[in-house]
C-alpha cells in the first residue's frame, strides 16, 4: 500500500502562498518519522502535494522543487479565482480519488475557508490551525498517527488532537509556524493533470468585483525585523514612533489586539493568537504587556527586545533583553544611536 | 407580572421599583413580590452581584429573618466564622486577639464567610423564585416624576427605556447618584466617609488553609480585622476571611487619606501582603480576583434623608455599614425588608406620599441598624482626628509584648519600664490616656 | 418573505480563563459564558436587514441547557425565534458532528419555513476553528461567503445577495443566490443596544428545546463524541521561552541601557542579514 502525505499549494493569480512550501517541509519531515513502520510492512510513502486554479503549471513547477513526488493539477477556466464551491469540490474529487493518510492546507484565510468544506465533505475529521505536528502512537505499539497540536480558549492551552478511524488526517497549519525547507538539488516529482467536470452554470456564488486598498497590506508575517506596538504608546500618534524605528531598522510595524481595536493601526498589523503568527529575526515590543494571547504569535522569533515601563509586565518573562523604561525615552534613543552607527558606517 | 406583549408595548409598569441588586435590593424586592405585588428589580451589571468574589461575613440573624427556613435552602456559603478578632501587626511582629469556642461554637453559627458576589446572586434567585421580575444590563439613570414633582418611575439608559411605579426603593450601594437625584441628600459620599478597600481572593488548597490559620477542618473558618503596620502608616483597617479553598485579604483606608498622602492602593495591597506575619498564611497561592470597592464609613452623619415622595433608599446607598465592624450585609437585609414591607404597606393605604412611607424610618428606629450607627456615629470622626491611632497602638502592643516575652534575665522592673518607654517615645503618657478615653467614647456612643 | 438563520454559540468568555497549573484544565468556576462575539454581530446583521425587509429572525444553538440565556440575549437584540439543541448525546461533538446536526436541524427548519439566509460567526472564541459555518454550508449545498464583512444588497425577489468578504490582500464583492450562507466578521454590523421592552420580553422568552430524538430522529453513531472523528488526545499549558536580561533605564540611564541592547543585537548576529541594521 502506498501511505501519502499531501500538501495543498494555494496560490493567487499563479502566485503560490509561501505557507505551502513551509507544509512540504512538514510533509516530508513526517514521512521519515514513520519510516521505520513503512520500511517493517513493505509499504511505500509519498510527499505528494495538489493545486487548484488556472494556469497555474509554474506553480506545480515550484513545488516540484520542494521535493514532492507528485504534483497533482487541477487546471480550468472555473478555478481562475478562488471560491469555496468549486475548488472544494475539486479537492473533494481527487482526494477521493487517491485516499492520502494526511492532508494539510496553509491556516491562511483562505485555507480555513476550504479546509473546513473539505473536511465536511469527506466526512473527516479537521485540526485547524496548527502550531506543531507530529507522528506518534497514542498507544505503546499502536500505529503511528497524526499528532496536531494546537492552542485553544484564546491561547490558554495547547490541545493535541488526533484523528484516530477516518482517512484523511486532516489539519490546517499555520504560515511561519515551520520553516521554509531547502530545495532539492535533483526535481525527481512529477505533475500530473486531474481532471475535475465543472462548469460555470454549476456555481452558485459570481465574484464581481475586488477591492484593493490603495495601501498595501503590512506584510507582518515574513519580515526580518517588526517594531510591535501595545497600548502602552498611548494612541496613533505613538505609532508614528514605532513606525520611524521600524524604517531605521529596515522593518515592519506590528501590534497588539487593543490597539487594532482602537483603531489606532490596521487588523493585518496584527501579531497574535488572532492575528499572526511571526518569526522574525528581530521582535522589539514596545509598550507590549506580554500577554498570553499575543506571546503565541511571537514567542518563536530569534531576538526579543522588550521596551516597559513596568517592571512586572509577562513581556520579560521572554524577552531576550528587557528595558525597563518609558518608550518615548528610550525609542528616540535607539533611533539616534542606530542612525549615528549609519553614519559612521557611511563615512 | 402583567402580561407583556413585546411589540404593541405600552408602557411598563410595576407596582415597586427596586434599583440594584445587591443584599438590600434583593430583600426589598422580595418582601413586596411575597405580598403580591409586582416587583422590577433593575441592575446595571449582567448578573445580580457583578464578578467581583471576594469574600466577606453575612450573619444568620438577618438571613433567617428573611427564610426562616434558611439552611435548608443550601445557601453557597463557605464556612462558619468560629474564630474572629483583631490581629495588631507591628512592622515584624504580629499579637493576635482571637476568640473562638464559646459563643462561636454555636450551630449555626451568628455569622458566615461567604463569597459575597456568589451568595447576593444566590440570594436574588431566591427572589425571583418567589416572583421578583429581575431585569439586569440596565441603568437606571433618572426617575419620572409626575407634575407636582412625586417621583413615579425611573428612566434607564435603554431605548425606551421609561419604568414606572408609584414607589421606587433604591438601593444602589455606595455611590449614592440616584439618592441625590431624588433629592435625599445633597452631596457625593464624602472622601473622607469612604474607604477604599483593595483586596484579593486567593486560592489555596482547603488542608493548606486549615493547617496555616490553625483550623480544625473546613467546618471552621476565621474572620478576622487587623491594624497596625498594614497601611503605610495611614488610619486603615485590613480583613482576612477565610473560605473553604480561598482567602480573602484586603484593606481598607479612607479616600482622603489615600490622597493626601499619594499612596496607591496597590502598593498598599503589596505592603500588606508582603508583610513577614502575613505572607506565609498565602504563600503560593493564586491569586483568582484582585479588586477595589468603596465602603462607606460616615454611618449617621452621612445618611441620607430616608423617604421622601415615591422613593425609599436603603444599604450602602444610606450608609448603612458599621464602620469598625464593617458589618454592612446585615443592615443591607434589614433594611431592604424595612423598605419593601413600607411599600407593601404604602399599597395597601394607596398612598406613597412621604407621610405615608415614613414608616420605614419608624421601623428602622427599632432595629440596631439606626441605633448602631448613632452609637458609633462619632467614630469615624473620631479616626480622622486621630490619624496614628491605628499604627501607634498596634507597634506598641507588639514591643510590649515582646518585651515582655523576651530579654529574660533582666530584673522585671528593668523590662515594664522599657515598655512604658516604648509608648511614651511614640505618645506623651496623658496624649495616650486621652486617645484611649476618646476611642471608648466614640464606640460607646457617648 | 425574509428568514434568517443564525447560528450561534456560547462560550466561556476567553479574555476571563484561568488555568489550573497543576491539572492543566480550565477552572470554570467564575468565568462568565457568553455569546460567541462573532455570532453577536451576524445576528445584529440580521436584525438590520430585517428593519429594511421585514420578515423574521431565528436563532438557534446547539450547547448545555443553560445556552437558553444565550438564546434570550438573541432575542433581546432582535431575535424573534430561538431553539436550543440540546442532549447530552450530543455532548463532545468535535466541529464536524456538530455541522452535521446543525445542518440537518436547519434543514429542517428550511423546510418549514423557507431560510434567505443562514449566518455564522466567523469563529467561535473557544476553538477558534473557523470549521462550522463552512461546514454546515456545505452540507445544505449553500453558496458559502466567508469572512463577510458587509452585506451590500438582498434582492427577494430576483433570489440573490450581494456580500463583501475580506481576504489577506483585498475585499471581494461576491453575488450568491439564495438561500446562501454567511459567516460574519465584526465589521457586518454594529450590535444594537436592546430597547427595555426588548429585554423584558427576552427574560420572559422560552426557547423551544430540540433534542437527538425530536424533531429528528438521529443516529447515536454519527453525534456527540462517538460522531467525532477527532478527539483530544491531551492538553497541556503553552511553553514560553525563558527570559533573559532585564535593564532598568532608571539605574543604568536610557544611554548606557540602548547602547547595551543594540550590544547584544550586534553579537547576537540576528541582524547580520538585515540591510541597514545597526548591526
Ligand atoms: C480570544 C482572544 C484573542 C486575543 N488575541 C490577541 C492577539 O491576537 N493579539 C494580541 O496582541 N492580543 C490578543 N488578545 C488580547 C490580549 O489578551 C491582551 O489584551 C493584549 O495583548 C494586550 O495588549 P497590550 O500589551 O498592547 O496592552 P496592555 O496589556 O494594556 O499593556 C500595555 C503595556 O504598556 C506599558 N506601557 C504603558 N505606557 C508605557 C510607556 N510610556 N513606556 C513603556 N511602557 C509603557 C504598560 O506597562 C503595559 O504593560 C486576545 C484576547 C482574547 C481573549
Ligand atoms: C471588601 C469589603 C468587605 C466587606 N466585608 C463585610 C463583612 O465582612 N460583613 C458585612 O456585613 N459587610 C461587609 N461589607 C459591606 C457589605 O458588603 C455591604 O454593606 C452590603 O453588601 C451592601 O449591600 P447593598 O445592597 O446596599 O449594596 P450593593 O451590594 O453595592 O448593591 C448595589 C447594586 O446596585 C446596582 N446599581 C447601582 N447603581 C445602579 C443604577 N443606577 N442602576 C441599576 N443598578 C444600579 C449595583 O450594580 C449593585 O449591584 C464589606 C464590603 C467590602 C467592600
Ligand atoms: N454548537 C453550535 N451551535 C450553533 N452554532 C455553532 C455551534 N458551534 C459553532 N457554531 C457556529 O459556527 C461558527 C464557527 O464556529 P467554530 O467553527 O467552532 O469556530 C460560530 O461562530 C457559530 O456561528
Amino acid at each position: 500500500m502506498t501511505r501519502r502525505f499531501w500538501v495543498f499549494i494555494e496560490q493567487e493569480n499563479g502566485k503560490p502562498h509561501q505557507v505551502s512550501w513551509e507544509l512540504i517541509g512538514v510533509a516530508r519531515r513526517l514521512a521519515g518519522e514513520i519510516a521505520d513502520e513503512v520500511a517493517a510492512s513493505g509499504e511505500e510513502v509519498l510527499v505528494e502535494a495538489i493545486v487548484v486554479g488556472h494556469n497555474v503549471k509554474s506553480v506545480a513547477e515550484e513545488g516540484l522543487k520542494y521535493g514532492v513526488d507528485n504534483v497533482y493539477v487541477v487546471d480550468d477556466e472555473v478555478f481562475a479565482h478562488y471560491r469555496n464551491q468549486p475548488y472544494s469540490k475539486a479537492l473533494v474529487e481527487v482526494v477521493q480519488k487517491y485516499k492520502p493518510e494526511v492532508f494539510f492546507i496553509g491556516a491562511t484565510t483562505l485555507g480555513r475557508d476550504l479546509a473546513g468544506a473539505v473536511a465536511t465533505s469527506l466526512g473527516t475529521g479537521l485540526t485547524a490551525d496548527c502550531t506543531q505536528i507530529q507522528m506518534g502512537a497514542i498507544k505503546e505499539g499502536g500505529p503511528k498517527l497524526l499528532l496536531a497540536t494546537r492552542p485553544a480558549f484564546g491561547g490558554n492551552i495547547i490541545a493535541t488532537i488526533v484523528c484516530r478511524t477516518h482517512r484523511p488526517q486532516m489539519a490546517s497549519v499555520r504560515p511561519r509556524v515551520f520553516p521554509m525547507p531547502d530545495q532539492v538539488t535533483e526535481v525527481k516529482g512529477e505533475i500530473s493533470y486531474e481532471k475535475v467536470d465543472l462548469t460555470e452554470d454549476e456555481i452558485g456564488a459570481k465574484i464581481i468585483k475586488i477591492i484593493r486598498s490603495e495601501k498595501e497590506a503590512a506584510n507582518v508575517e515574513y519580515a526580518d525585523v517588526l517594531v510591535a506596538g501595545g497600548r502602552g504608546v498611548g494612541g496613533p500618534e505613538g505609532f508614528k514612533l514605532i513606525k520611524e524605528l521600524a524604517d531605521a531598522l529596515g522593518g515592519v510595524v506590528a501590534s497588539t489586539r487593543p490597539c487594532v481595536d482602537a483603531g489606532w493601526i490596521t487588523y493585518d498589523h496584527q501579531v497574535g493568537q488572532t492575528g499572526k503568527t511571526v518569526r522574525p529575526k528581530l521582535y522589539i515590543a514596545a509598550g507590549v504587556s506580554g500577554a498570553i494571547q499575543h506571546k503565541v504569535g511571537m514567542q518563536d522569533s530569534d531576538f526579543i527586545i522588550a521596551i516597559n515601563r513596568d517592571p512586572k509586565a509577562p513581556i520579560f518573562e521572554i524577552a531576550t533583553v528587557g528595558i525597563v523604561g518609558d518608550l518615548f525615552e528610550v525609542i528616540p534613543a535607539i533611533i539616534k544611536e542606530i542612525n549615528a552607527s549609519k553614519e559612521v558606517q557611511h563615512a | 407580572m402583567p402580561e407583556m406583549e413585546k411589540k404593541d408595548q405600552e408602557k411598563l409598569s410595576f407596582d415597586v421599583i427596586v434599583v440594584g441588586a445587591g443584599l438590600a435590593g434583593g430583600t426589598a424586592a422580595l418582601m413586596a413580590a411575597r405580598a403580591g405585588l409586582n416587583v422590577a428589580l433593575i441592575e446595571r451589571g449582567q448578573t445580580p452581584g457583578g464578578k467581583n468574589y471576594f469574600g466577606g461575613t453575612v450573619y444568620t440573624h438577618a438571613m433567617e429573618e428573611i427564610f426562616p427556613d434558611f439552611w435548608t435552602r443550601m445557601p453557597p456559603l463557605e464556612r462558619p466564622a468560629t474564630e474572629a478578632g483583631y490581629w495588631f501587626l507591628s512592622e515584624t511582629g504580629l499579637t493576635r486577639i482571637m476568640v473562638g469556642g464559646g459563643e462561636l461554637s454555636r450551630t449555626p453559627a451568628d455569622a458566615y464567610i461567604g463569597l459575597m458576589a456568589k451568595f447576593a446572586n444566590w440570594w436574588i434567585t431566591q427572589a425571583q423564585a418567589e416572583g421578583v421580575f429581575l431585569i439586569p444590563k440596565t441603568l437606571v439613570v433618572d426617575f419620572i416624576r409626575d407634575s407636582a414633582g412625586r417621583i413615579i418611575g425611573v428612566k434607564t439608559d435603554r431605548p425606551e427605556g421609561d419604568v414606572y411605579a408609584p414607589v421606587t426603593i433604591i438601593c444602589e450601594g455606595v455611590n449614592n447618584l440616584l439618592t441625590q437625584k431624588a433629592g435625599l441628600i445633597d452631596h457625593d459620599v464624602k472622601p473622607e466617609r469612604v474607604a477604599l478597600v483593595v483586596k484579593q481572593l486567593i486560592s489555596l488548597p482547603t488542608e493548606t488553609i486549615n493547617a496555616r490559620f490553625g483550623l480544625p477542618d473546613a467546618e471552621h473558618g476565621l474572620a478576622v480585622s487587623v491594624m497596625g503596620d498594614i497601611s503605610l502608616g495611614l488610619t486603615g483597617l485590613g480583613f482576612i476571611y477565610t473560605g473553604k479553598d480561598n482567602v480573602s485579604i484586603g484593606v481598607g483606608v479612607d479616600l482622603d487619606v489615600l490622597d493626601n498622602h499619594h499612596v496607591r492602593p496597590y502598593d498598599l495591597m503589596q505592603h500588606f501582603l508582603k508583610h513577614p506575619q502575613i505572607a506565609p498564611l498565602i504563600a503560593g497561592g493564586q491569586m483568582l480576583e484582585y479588586g477595589g470597592h468603596l465602603i462607606p464609613e460616615g454611618g449617621w452623619s452621612q445618611m441620607p434623608k430616608l423617604y421622601a415622595d415615591g422613593v425609599l433608599v436603603a444599604g450602602d446607598a444610606a450608609a448603612m455599614v458599621n464602620a469598625l465592624h464593617w458589618e454592612g450585609t446585615n443592615m443591607a437585609i434589614i433594611a431592604g425588608k424595612m423598605a419593601g414591607e413600607a411599600a407593601v404597606e404604602a399599597h395597601k393605604r394607596k398612598d406613597f406620599s412621604a407621610g405615608s412611607l415614613k414608616v420605614y424610618e419608624d421601623k428602622l428606629k427599632d432595629t440596631f441598624i439606626l441605633k448602631d450607627l448613632k452609637q458609633y456615629r462619632n467614630f469615624s470622626k473620631f479616626l480622622i482626628n486621630h490619624e496614628d491611632f491605628m499604627s501607634v497602638y498596634p507597634t506598641f502592643l507588639n514591643e510590649a509584648l515582646g518585651k515582655f516575652f523576651s530579654g529574660f534575665g533582666k530584673p522585671k522592673r528593668e523590662v515594664y519600664k522599657n515598655i512604658l518607654g516604648s509608648l511614651t517615645k511614640r505618645k506623651p503618657l496623658l496624649k495616650a490616656a486621652g486617645d484611649i478615653l476618646a476611642f471608648g467614647r466614640s464606640i460607646l456612643g457617648r | 418573505m425574509f428568514h434568517a438563520l443564525v447560528a450561534v454559540k456560547q462560550v466561556p468568555d476567553t479574555t476571563n480563563i484561568r488555568i489550573d497549573p497543576e491539572t492543566g484544565n480550565l477552572i470554570r468556576q467564575g468565568v462568565p459564558t457568553i455569546l460567541n462575539p462573532y455570532d453577536a454581530h451576524a445576528l445584529a446583521a440580521a436584525v438590520e436587514w430585517k428593519q429594511k425587509l421585514g420578515g423574521k429572525i431565528t436563532v438557534i444553538s446547539m450547547g448545555p441547557p443553560s445556552t437558553v440565556t444565550t438564546i434570550r440575549e438573541c432575542i433581546e437584540m432582535g431575535a424573534d425565534r430561538g431553539i436550543v439543541i440540546t442532549a447530552r448525546q450530543f455532548a463532545g461533538a468535535d466541529t464536524l458532528a456538530t455541522s452535521y446536526v446543525l445542518a440537518t436541524l436547519m434543514q429542517y427548519v428550511h423546510e418549514q419555513d423557507p431560510v434567505s439566509v443562514v449566518l455564522f460567526g466567523k469563529q467561535a472564541i473557544d476553538g477558534d476553528t473557523a470549521q462550522v459555518g463552512p461546514g454546515v454550508s456545505i452540507r445544505m449545498g449553500l453558496p458559502l461567503v466567508t469572512y463577510a464583512v458587509k452585506i451590500h444588497e438582498i434582492n427577494l425577489e430576483e433570489n440573490y445577495m450581494v456580500a463583501e468578504r475580506k481576504t489577506e490582500a483585498y475585499n471581494e464583492i461576491i453575488r450568491t443566490p439564495l438561500p446562501a450562507g454567511l459567516t460574519c466578521e465584526k465589521e457586518i454590523a454594529k450590535i444594537p443596544y436592546a430597547s427595555l421592552p426588548n429585554l423584558v420580553y427576552s427574560l420572559k422568552y422560552e426557547p423551544e428545546i430540540w433534542t437527538h430524538e425530536t424533531p429528528v430522529m438521529f443516529p447515536l453513531d454519527q453525534i456527540g463524541l462517538k460522531g467525532s472523528p477527532t478527539w483530544v488526545f491531551k492538553t497541556t499549558q503553552p511553553e514560553l521561552r525563558k527570559g533573559g536580561e532585564v535593564l532598568k533605564v532608571a539605574e543604568m540611564g536610557v544611554g548606557p541601557a540602548v547602547k547595551s541592547v543594540l550590544e547584544k543585537i550586534k553579537s547576537s548576529g540576528v541582524l547580520n542579514a538585515v540591510a541597514g541594521g545597526a548591526a
